[in-house]
């Protein structure tokens, strides 16, 4: 089951820089997200029945 | 900003059949470390880096990667045919 992402949203902290700490083998975090058809989609729903690839892109829509 | 209409629109026009998801406010993207600042003018945006991830059945991942090694699907994809057969043949 693909999945695919998109959320660039404007920062109030201007320190913030992420550091990806997730690696092969780590538990991934479950998420709660809205699909394109306002639908709820869980990465919890998929467990026991799916493998998810997620995509996360930026501006795919936009021009950007 | 790629809000769930912007994705369904997008969806329609290059007829996607898997769901476009939306993180608008950034807590899957922060919870996986993947926001990253960007100073434009004076301003810093955070905005998400690309990354392909592939997740197993168990929530294990199995392939993850960054940036300009994410633009090309190819190796997750390939993560995802191996675990595939190896789940098959269970």
């Amino acid at each position: 089951m693909p999945l695919s992402l998109a959320a660039p949203v404007r920062s109030q902290n201007k320190e913030q820089v992420a550091t990806p700490s997730l690696k092969v083998g780590d538990h991934a975090p479950d998420f709660t997200l809205l699909s394109d058809q306002w639908k709820t989609v869980k990465l919890s729903d998929f467990h026991g029945k799916k493998n998810v690839f997620l995509a996360v892109y930026v501006l795919a829509f936009t021009g950007g | 900003m790629d809000s769930p209409a912007a994705n369904a629109a997008f969806a329609k026009q290059i007829d996607i059949k898997f769901p476009l998801l939306s993180d608008m406010n950034k807590k899957m993207l922060k919870d996986y470390g993947i926001l990253k600042g960007y100073n434009q003018q004076g301003e810093t945006y955070d905005w998400a880096r690309r990354a392909n991830i592939v997740i197993d059945k168990d929530g294990i991942i199995q392939h993850i990667e960054f940036d300009e090694s994410a633009v090309n699907p190819n190796n997750a994809l390939s993560v995802c045919t191996d675990l595939h057969k190896k789940q098959s043949s269970k």
